[in-house]
């Protein structure tokens, strides 16, 4: 079973085409700037919205907590799980029901997350189930053991590859994680030649630093790869803090523009895509 | 846009020309004594001639309302005729002076009923060429390019794009004055066309007939907020581009992409821009189509050519016409030029016949498919009530439409007497809550027997108060949107009811009724009748709005709502009512974006959807601008079937809007 904390349909930037984003509890890093706090944990949750919460107290009044059947108490339907469960069977089965609009468009299913990867076994086999019926796109971290990665990169078709922060104690600082399996699996990637789009999210004074653009662009051209796409930091990252009941703090000042360093890309002959 | 475009879109947006205008005391102690044709003109005949010329500066279109109040004429209870396309060319290809003297031969051979109606005509062309004679002798020092116009229109054919286009807007002035709401543009691209082209041919630039153009369609903005309808906005001033031609081909001509061209720079509410697509409309088309989305104006409306002609040809319009059709105020098929049709004329409210089937029927039903005979009876019983009452309406006379419909001036007969199609259009309201109700009751109460008929009953009494497990289980229920064929099935079932019983039947006029997807305002007004519903709705909130999924419904997003709304074969139920998505405006930030919604417009128009309406909004920003309004004077969406200012709005319909799903990125 696979814990699915959201499928998107038609979702436009991950990936060429229509294409439906499933996403995937569970993450190994950690990182401040994160939009989608609730799949973070492999737990399976329980979320509140309290938007429009009438403070009746009728999810509690059992036992003094939210469970499963006290949720359904609430009038204003402001609470449930994180994330279905779903078999691969069915989650292709569900994806597949768009497949009208994938073929025409040369779109296709894209797994997200949280971290896809985490969640591997499962992942794996819903690539496996959609192969040769579905372009399947893998949007990760690249945080995974060299031979798992290794299977990824034979059950995908496409991969959208983030590239956070080229200066390991500074990935470690802000990620909470190494960066050396993530540089390590893209130059793989490279070398399978499998399609794959390099992605930086701009985090202002974090990842969009020129020190850092200019890593990027060193590490990408020593791999003989010239374009990226760029993720211009939202505001609205702190949107859904308050489902998990805790504060967006992030660790930077997001009041601050972030720069893309357009002229640093140029200069390395790298075309970089604003998404 | 040039600098002369630029200024007159200030002027329009600063609203300080509206001041100019003036209030008037009316005497109308002659009405009662005039006989029906000469009572449908005397409004308007009087708006004429008390009305002065106005000139706005850069404006070289001309006809601007003076007079701010109509003549309160009272019509009794009689029915004021609309949603019409009428024959533009009839004068502008002729000249009034022209339609005098036809009139006046046809006089000679008439009886004394057509003498009543032939002098009435001639008392409102005359009327037109005094308002007309009026702008011409100011226009001299006002606006010297437009009183080189005027020395030939509106008195004689019109010659070029600019004087056609001038005439075109004459005649809509003229309209106006005559209380006829609802005047559509129709297919301008193409009854317009010839004069385009021929002033390209002799060596006039395009640029020149853009800004032509552009100044048009300011110039029909200027006084929609003095127009009469039931919001602001909801004007009627809809254009229709494109199309398959009768021989077949598709074609979207140079004037048709101005017209998007043009609307996309101006930003303005008029004129509504509906785009005839088929499976043979390049993708081109609908990446420009999907640029003007982008704007936020909630158009253009796309209609199906495939679906719509073979619609039209099934329920008995002649194949030119059927091929020729444009769109209403909103969203309703129409015929120009000979058409009087009244394609609103009544609705059918879903969720009641439903709810009256539950309470009235469900305790003798012992299979949902017996209930489902019920719910079908008390469709019928409905149609049979709205029928009776729609065919008992009486038409006043509206002799000024008269004089551009084909056939009434030859046969000496208004457009209530005598236009080749009368035919009477009922809107759906409410299609999905019903069909989602109808799932609660087969789910729930039949098969899984989760809940007694009475229990139900007892719960939509109580607005589901008590009953939050229930309500909890009803939302988790398959629901028409989320492709999932147990509600969709529904969803079709009752729309063939509803389309198959209006079949055969007939109004007054000897024409028939024609089935609909549409809502217009009743998914507000006709819902605040209902209960709670057994789809999971609260007592009197709204329906969906037109052909949607309710907007109560969790919905896995646009590629499932699709698939569940084009499963129906809507040539079966052709009235119009489109389905309508909304999309955040995020969506639209680059090329990507863009391509991929017009990727689904395209998938949409090849799978059978008759109708599509799209709105880039931003709930945050509508939220705003509810708080303050005051930094968001130009703020425009659809509301129903038209775009209007969002500040303008009832509240009722501005909350409408901001509850729509709207889907993110």
């Amino acid at each position: 079973m696979g814990l699915v904390f959201a499928i998107e349909e038609f979702s436009a930037f991950d990936g060429p085409g229509i294409r439906t984003t499933v996403f995937l509890k569970g993450c190994k890093l950690n990182c401040s700037w994160c939009h989608n706090p609730e799949g973070k944990s492999l737990k399976n949750e329980i979320i509140k919205n309290n938007n429009g919460c009438l403070g009746c107290k009728k999810c509690i009044e059992d036992t003094g907590f939210l469970t499963e059947k006290s949720i359904l108490k609430c009038p204003k339907n402001l609470i449930r799980f994180a994330a279905k469960e779903y078999t691969p069977e069915q989650l292709a089965e569900k994806v597949l029901k768009n497949k009208d609009f994938f073929d025409f468009s040369n779109g296709g299913v894209t797994f997200s997350g949280g971290e896809p990867t985490v969640q591997y076994e499962f992942l794996v086999k819903c690539l496996k189930l959609l192969k040769n019926k579905v372009n399947r796109a893998l949007q990760t971290c690249g945080y995974l053991e060299e031979d798992k990665f290794k299977v990824l990169l034979k059950n995908t078709d496409c991969f959208l590859y983030d590239l956070k922060i080229i200066d390991n104690e500074k990935h470690i600082k802000y990620t909470g994680v190494s960066n050396k399996l993530i540089l390590n699996n893209y130059k793989a990637l490279v070398k399978e030649n499998v399609k794959h789009y390099a992605r930086t999210p701009l985090i202002p004074t974090v990842t969009d630093t020129e020190e850092n653009i200019t890593d990027i662009c060193e590490f990408l051209t020593d791999l003989g790869e010239n374009k990226i796409q760029l993720l211009p930091y939202n505001s609205a990252a702190g949107a859904k803090y308050h489902l998990i009941n805790k504060k967006y703090s992030p660790c930077f000042n997001d009041k601050i523009q972030c720069n893309p360093h357009l002229e640093i890309f140029k200069r390395f002959g790298i075309k970089a895509e604003i998404l | 846009m040039t600098d002369r475009i630029k200024e007159l879109l200030n002027t329009l947006r600063s609203k300080e020309y509206r001041k100019n205008r003036i209030e008037k005391t009316w005497d109308l102690s002659n009405f009662l004594n005039l006989n029906e044709y000469d009572k449908g003109a005397y409004g308007g005949i009087l708006m004429l001639e008390n009305e002065t010329p106005v000139f706005i500066k850069n404006d070289e279109i001309g006809f601007y309302r003076k007079i701010k109040n109509m003549p309160p004429i009272e019509w009794g209870e009689t029915a004021r005729l609309g949603n019409i396309t009428p024959n533009y060319l009839k004068l502008v290809g002729k000249g009034l002076i022209k339609t005098k003297e036809e009139i006046k031969e046809y006089i000679k051979k008439a009886n004394n009923k057509q003498k009543e109606f032939y002098n009435c005509e001639l008392n409102i062309v005359n009327a037109m060429e005094k308002i007309a004679k009026k702008y011409k002798n100011a226009a001299k020092t006002e606006c010297p390019k437009l009183y080189n116009a005027l020395k030939t229109v509106p008195f004689n054919k019109a010659e070029s794009f600019y004087e056609a286009v001038v005439f075109v807007k004459f005649i809509i002035y003229c309209m106006r004055c005559f209380m006829v709401d609802h005047i559509t543009l129709g297919g301008f691209d193409k009854y317009l066309y010839s004069y385009f082209e021929n002033d390209l041919n002799n060596g006039v630039k395009e640029e020149e007939l853009f800004e032509t153009l552009e100044n048009f369609f300011l110039s029909i903005n200027f006084d929609t907020d003095i127009y009469r309808g039931v919001q602001q906005g909801d004007n009627g001033q809809s254009m229709v581009l494109g199309g398959r031609k009768i021989n077949g081909e598709y074609e979207f001509n140079r004037l048709a992409e101005l017209c998007l061209k043009a609307s996309y720079e101006l930003n303005i509410i008029d004129p509504k821009i509906n785009m005839r697509v088929c499976k043979d409309t390049p993708f081109e088309l609908y990446l420009k189509g999907t640029e003007l989305t982008k704007k936020g104006l909630g158009f253009p409306q796309y209609c199906n050519d495939d679906v719509v002609i073979p619609g039209l040809i099934g329920l008995g319009y002649e194949k030119q016409d059927a091929y020729n059709y444009t769109v209403a105020a909103c969203w309703e098929f129409i015929i120009p030029n000979c058409g009087c049709d009244v394609p609103n004329v009544t609705s059918l409210n879903f969720p009641l016949a439903v709810d009256k089937a539950l309470r009235k029927y469900i305790s003798k039903a012992d299979t949902f498919d017996e209930f489902m005979g019920f719910v079908k009876k008390e469709i019928e019983k409905m149609c049979d009530e709205l029928i009776k009452k729609a065919n008992s309406i009486v038409f006043s006379k509206v002799p000024i439409i008269s004089l551009l419909i084909d056939g009434c001036l030859e046969n000496g007969k208004d457009i209530t007497e005598g236009a080749k199609y009368h035919n009477f259009g009922c809107h759906g309201v409410g299609i999905s809550n019903a069909a989602d109700a109808l799932v609660s009751i087969k789910k729930l109460v039949f098969e899984e027997k989760y809940i007694s008929k009475d229990e139900l009953i007892k719960a939509l009494d109580a607005d589901f108060n008590g009953y939050t497990e229930l309500w909890h289980k009803i939302e988790g229920l398959p629901k028409c949107g989320n492709n999932d064929d147990y509600a969709d099935e529904l969803m079709c079932t009752i729309m063939l009811y509803f389309s198959d019983y209006l079949n055969g039947k007939k109004n007054q006029f000897g024409g028939i009724y024609r089935a609909g997807t549409g809502s217009a305002m009743d998914y507000i007004f006709e819902a605040e009748k209902v209960g709670a519903t057994a789809d999971g709705r609260k007592a009197y909130t709204p329906f969906a709005s037109s052909y949607s999924p309710s907007i109560t419904v969790k919905l896995n997003g646009p590629l499932s709502v699709m698939q569940s709304f084009t499963k129906f074969d809507f040539t079966k139920i052709i009235n119009g009512g489109p389905l309508t998505m909304e999309f955040s405006s995020n969506i639209f930030r680059n090329e990507y974006g863009v391509k991929k919604v017009a990727q689904l417009v395209q998938w949409y128009i090849l799978h059978g959807g008759h109708q599509l309406q799209l709105n880039a909004v931003n709930r945050e920003t509508l939220l705003d601008a509810q708080k303050h309004p005051e930094n968001y004077e130009n703020l425009i969406v659809r509301v129903w079937g038209w775009s209007g200012y969002f500040n303008e709005l009832d509240v009722r319909f501005q909350n409408h809007i901001i509850k729509r799903t709207e889907f993110g990125v």
